[in-house]
C-alpha cells in the first residue's frame, strides 16, 4: 500500500464501491446503460421529499408573507397579505439579534468542545486494549440511544434545586452550601448544564465515527515517522490530523447543524418554557409561532433561520463532493 | 435543522387542515340547550383536562348517563394534559373534525372567544346562570353574547403544619398578615438548626400568588383605558405589593426562584416548609401521593405530612380565582347536543358531585352551600367571596404563554432587577401584547 488515501472515502463514499488496493474499478467506467435509472430509484423518494419537505417550506415562506393568527387558523380564511412586514418586525426587533446571537455563541462553544472530546476519546480508543475498547463502545452506544427528550429530563432531575442529586453531591464537600441551589438563575450557569447535556450526548456519534476514521490511518507511516524521530504530538499533527480533515470537517459540520437547532435540550430543562435567556432560534420561533399564536412571524423567524443555515449547508454538500472527487 | 423541519411540517399540517374547511358565519345563531333533541346515532366528543379524570370521573360518567338517557346520544370524553393542550387545541380546531365540547382555563377563554371559536350560548338555559362566579364568566362575554358555561373554581388558601404550629407555640391560622408574618418567624426560630427549612415555600415563578399580593395593597396588572390596555404593575400601589411578596419570598422562602408552582405539594410533602399558598385540593395532594403518577386508578400512598395540614384563609389577600369554563365549539356538528350535555354537567346535581370532590361550585348561590357540605373546602369558598382574576383581554393568554411575569418575577427575586424596574419593564411588556393588533 502505497498511497496514502482518506479514510472518508471509504466511510463516507457509499456509493463509490472501494475494492482491495491496485484493483481500482472506477464506477463511471461501467457505461451509461441507463441515465434514466438513477432517477427512476430515487423516485420514491423524491415524491417523499417533496410532500414531506418541500411543500411544508413552501408554505412556510407563503406564510411569512402573511398575517395569520388564530382567528385565520380557525376559520380557514386566507390571512391579509402583509409583504415584508413579518421580516421587518423580526430584523428590527433587538430581541431576536439577542437570540441569534446567542445560539451562534452556543453552536460554537458546543462544536469546539464536543469534537475535541470526541476526537481525544477516539485517539484513546486506539491506545487501549481491546477489551476497554469494546466497553467503551457499548457504553456509548447507550449514550446514543438515549432519546433527547430521556436525557434532558434526566438532565433536569439531577440539576433539580429540591430533589436534584448534583446539588446533593457538592454540598457534601466540607464548607460549601448547595442546598437549593438554583442552576437556571445565573445564565452562564444554566447554559453550562445545556452545554455538557448536549456535548455528552454528542460525543458518542464524534468519538466512533473519529474512531472508525483513525483505524484507517496506515501503521506503516506511523512506524516510519517514529523511526524517524517524530514526536507523537508531530505525528497526530503531522500525519493523522491530515488523513483525518475530511472526516473531521464532515463530523464537525453536521454537528454545527444539529446543535444550531438546538431545541429539545434547553425546552426540556426549563418545563416547556425557556426564559428569555435560555431561548434560541428554534424556541424562541416555536413560541412565537404556536405558544402566542403569531404563525406568521414564526415562520418569518424559521426563514430567516433557514437562509442563516443554508451557509453551512452549502459547505457540508460542498465537502461532501469534494470528498467524493478525490477517489 | 430536523427539528426545524419538524416544526415546519407540523405547521403545514396544521395549516393543509385550516384550508380543507369553509369559513364560518360571524352571525350564527346562539345555540339553544333547552329544546328535545334527538340524538340517536349520535356520538358526543368532549375535551375535559385531566382534573376531571383524577378528581371527579364519577360526576362526568353520572352527567354523561344522564344526557344519554334524555337524548340518546353517546359520549366520548378524552382527558386532556395541561401542559401544551393549547396548540394541539389549535391545530384540532383548524381541522373539521373537532371536538363538541372543550374545557379551557378560564383566562384561556377570552383569546378563543374573540377569535370565534366557539359558539354563542344562551345563558338561561342553565341552572344557577343568574349567579356565575364574575370571575368565570367574564371570560365567556364578548360584544353583549355569552361563549362559554362556568364550570368550576378554585380558590387558593394558607396551607400550613399543624404540627410545627403546635411546636412552634402558634395557636390558630394567622388571622392577619402581620400576624401571618411573625408565625413566619415562630417557625423559622423553632426550626433554626435545619438549614433546609423555609418557613413559607413560594416558588419565585408564581404569578398567581405575586399578583394576589399586588391586589391586596390595591395595585392591579393592567387597565383598560378606552380600547387600550395599560399595564398597571409600576403604579405605586403595585409596586408596595410586589414588593411585600418580594420581602416574603426572599425572607422565608428556600424555593427555587425559576420553580414555579405546578409540583409545589409534592416539595411541601418532604417536610422542609412551613407554609404554602395554593389550591384548597392541593392539601389532599400533599398529604398522598399516587403510587403510580401515570395510572388514574393507582392506589394513594401516605407522604410525611400526612395528617398534619390544615388550610384557611390568607389574611389580607385577595385569591386569584381560577378554574375553568366548557364551550360549544363554532364548528361542532352537534352543537346543541353539545349544550345539552354542558347543562346537564353543569347542573346542581354535578356541582353536588364537584362539591363533594373539593371544587368549588360555578356559582356564588352555590359557595355557601359548599362551605357546609364539604368542611375541606371551606376556607377556599370563604377565600373565593374576595377574589380576583386577570384581565379580561383577548391577548391576555399571550402575556401568560410569554412568560412576562414570570420572568420579571425570577428577576426580582434574584436581584437582577429592582422591584421598580422589574415591574415597569414587565408594564412595557404587558402593553405591547394586550396592544397588539
Amino acid at each position: 500500500m502505497s498511497v496514502v488515501e482518506s479514510p472518508a472515502t471509504r466511510r463516507t463514499g457509499g456509493s463509490t464501491p472501494h475494492r482491495a488496493p491496485g484493483h481500482a474499478h472506477r464506477p463511471r467506467r461501467r457505461g451509461r446503460q441507463s441515465a434514466a435509472t438513477p432517477w427512476l430509484l430515487a423516485i420514491p423518494t423524491l415524491i417523499l421529499l417533496a410532500g414531506l419537505l418541500g411543500y411544508p417550506l413552501i408554505r412556510m415562506i407563503v406564510l411569512s408573507f402573511q398575517n395569520m393568527r388564530l382567528r385565520e387558523l380557525l376559520s380557514g380564511r386566507t390571512p391579509p397579505w402583509v409583504g415584508f412586514d413579518n421580516y421587518t418586525k423580526v430584523l428590527g426587533d433587538s430581541v431576536f439579534w439577542t437570540v441569534v446571537g446567542r445560539t451562534v455563541l452556543f453552536t460554537v462553544v458546543c462544536v469546539i468542545v464536543s469534537v475535541l472530546i470526541g476526537l481525544g476519546i477516539a485517539l484513546l480508543m486506539r491506545r487501549v486494549a481491546r477489551g476497554v475498547r469494546l466497553l467503551m463502545i457499548v457504553a456509548m452506544m447507550f449514550v446514543w440511544a438515549l432519546p433527547q427528550l430521556v436525557a434532558a429530563q434526566i438532565f433536569r432531575w439531577i440539576t433539580d434545586s429540591d430533589f436534584g442529586v448534583l446539588n446533593y453531591l457538592i454540598d457534601k464537600l466540607p464548607g460549601v452550601n448547595y442546598q437549593n441551589h438554583s442552576w437556571f438563575v445565573n445564565p452562564w450557569q444554566g447554559w453550562s448544564v445545556i452545554t455538557t447535556l448536549v456535548v455528552w450526548a454528542g460525543i458518542p456519534f464524534l468519538a466512533i465515527t473519529l474512531n472508525a476514521g483513525l483505524t484507517q490511518v496506515p501503521k506503516e507511516l506511523i512506524e516510519a515517522a517514529t523511526v524517524d524521530g517524530a514526536t507523537p504530538w508531530q505525528v497526530l499533527r503531522n500525519i493523522t490530523l491530515p488523513i483525518l480533515k475530511p472526516l473531521i470537517t464532515i463530523v464537525t459540520t453536521l454537528s454545527v447543524i444539529w446543535d444550531f437547532g438546538l431545541f429539545t435540550q434547553n425546552w426540556a430543562l426549563r418545563d416547556g418554557h425557556p426564559e428569555p435567556q435560555f431561548q434560541t432560534l428554534a424556541t424562541y420561533s416555536y413560541t412565537q409561532a404556536f405558544g402566542q399564536s403569531r404563525y406568521s412571524l414564526g415562520s418569518a423567524i424559521s426563514v430567516i433561520t433557514v437562509l442563516l443555515m443554508l451557509g453551512v449547508m452549502a459547505f457540508y454538500i460542498r465537502q461532501m463532493f469534494k470528498i467524493g472527487e478525490v477517489d | 435543522m430536523k427539528r426545524k423541519l419538524v416544526a415546519v411540517a407540523a405547521l403545514a399540517a396544521t395549516l393543509l387542515g385550516a384550508a380543507a374547511c369553509g369559513s364560518n358565519d360571524d352571525d350564527s345563531p346562539t345555540t339553544s340547550a333547552s329544546g328535545p333533541v334527538d340524538g340517536k346515532g349520535k356520538t358526543l366528543k368532549v375535551w375535559l383536562m385531566v382534573d376531571a379524570q383524577s378528581a371527579w370521573k364519577g360526576v362526568v360518567d353520572d352527567a354523561s348517563k344522564r344526557f344519554t338517557d334524555a337524548t340518546g346520544a353517546q359520549v366520548t370524553v378524552e382527558y386532556q394534559q395541561w401542559a401544551n393542550h393549547l396548540t394541539k387545541l389549535d391545530a384540532t380546531l383548524a381541522g373539521s373534525d373537532v371536538p363538541d365540547v372543550v374545557e379551557l382555563g378560564n383566562t384561556e377563554f377570552p383569546k378563543y372567544v374573540f377569535s370565534s371559536a366557539f359558539a354563542a350560548i344562551n345563558p338561561g338555559d342553565y341552572e344557577n346562570s343568574g349567579t356565575w362566579l364574575q370571575g368565570l364568566k367574564g371570560a365567556c362575554d364578548f360584544e353583549g353574547k355569552t361563549y362559554c358555561v362556568p364550570y368550576y373554581a378554585g380558590a387558593r388558601v394558607l396551607i400550613y403544619r399543624t404540627d410545627l404550629f403546635k411546636s412552634a407555640g402558634i395557636a390558630a391560622a394567622p388571622k392577619s398578615y402581620d400576624e401571618f408574618l411573625a408565625d413566619a418567624d415562630k417557625l423559622q426560630a423553632a426550626k433554626k438548626s435545619d438549614s433546609k427549612f423555609g418557613a413559607v415555600y413560594m416558588p419565585g415563578q408564581y404569578w398567581y400568588s405575586a399578583m394576589s399580593w399586588v391586589k391586596s395593597t390595591g395595585g392591579d396588572i393592567a387597565k383598560q383605558d378606552g380600547d387600550k390596555w395599560v399595564g398597571q404593575l409600576s403604579q405605586p400601589a403595585s409596586v408596595q405589593g410586589l414588593q411585600r411578596w418580594v420581602d416574603l419570598a426572599k425572607k422565608y422562602s428556600k424555593a427555587d426562584p425559576t420553580k414555579n408552582e405546578n409540583d409545589q405539594a409534592n416539595i411541601f410533602a418532604q417536610g422542609e416548609a412551613g407554609m404554602f399558598y395554593g389550591n384548597a385540593w392541593e392539601l389532599g395532594a400533599a398529604e398522598q401521593i399516587k403510587k403510580d403518577p401515570n395510572d388514574p386508578n393507582s392506589p394513594l400512598v401516605d407522604t410525611k405530612v400526612k395528617g398534619k395540614l390544615a388550610a384557611a384563609p390568607m389574611p389580607e389577600v385577595p385569591s386569584f380565582l381560577g378554574g375553568s369554563n366548557l364551550g360549544v365549539t363554532e364548528k361542532s356538528q352537534n352543537k346543541e347536543l353539545a349544550a345539552a350535555w354542558i347543562k346537564a354537567f353543569t347542573d346542581s346535581t354535578s356541582m353536588a358531585g364537584l362539591i363533594k370532590a373539593n371544587a368549588l361550585p360555578n356559582a356564588t348561590a352555590l359557595l355557601d352551600k359548599a362551605a357546609t357540605d364539604n368542611p375541606a373546602i371551606a376556607p377556599a369558598a370563604l377565600a373565593a367571596k374576595s377574589s380576583w382574576f386577570p384581565p379580561n383581554a383577548e391577548k391576555w393568554a399571550d402575556v401568560e404563554k410569554g412568560n412576562i411575569l414570570q420572568t420579571m418575577l425570577t428577576d426580582v427575586l434574584t436581584g437582577k432587577k429592582s422591584v421598580a424596574d422589574g415591574a415597569k419593564w414587565a408594564d412595557d411588556q404587558i402593553n405591547t401584547t394586550l396592544n397588539e393588533s
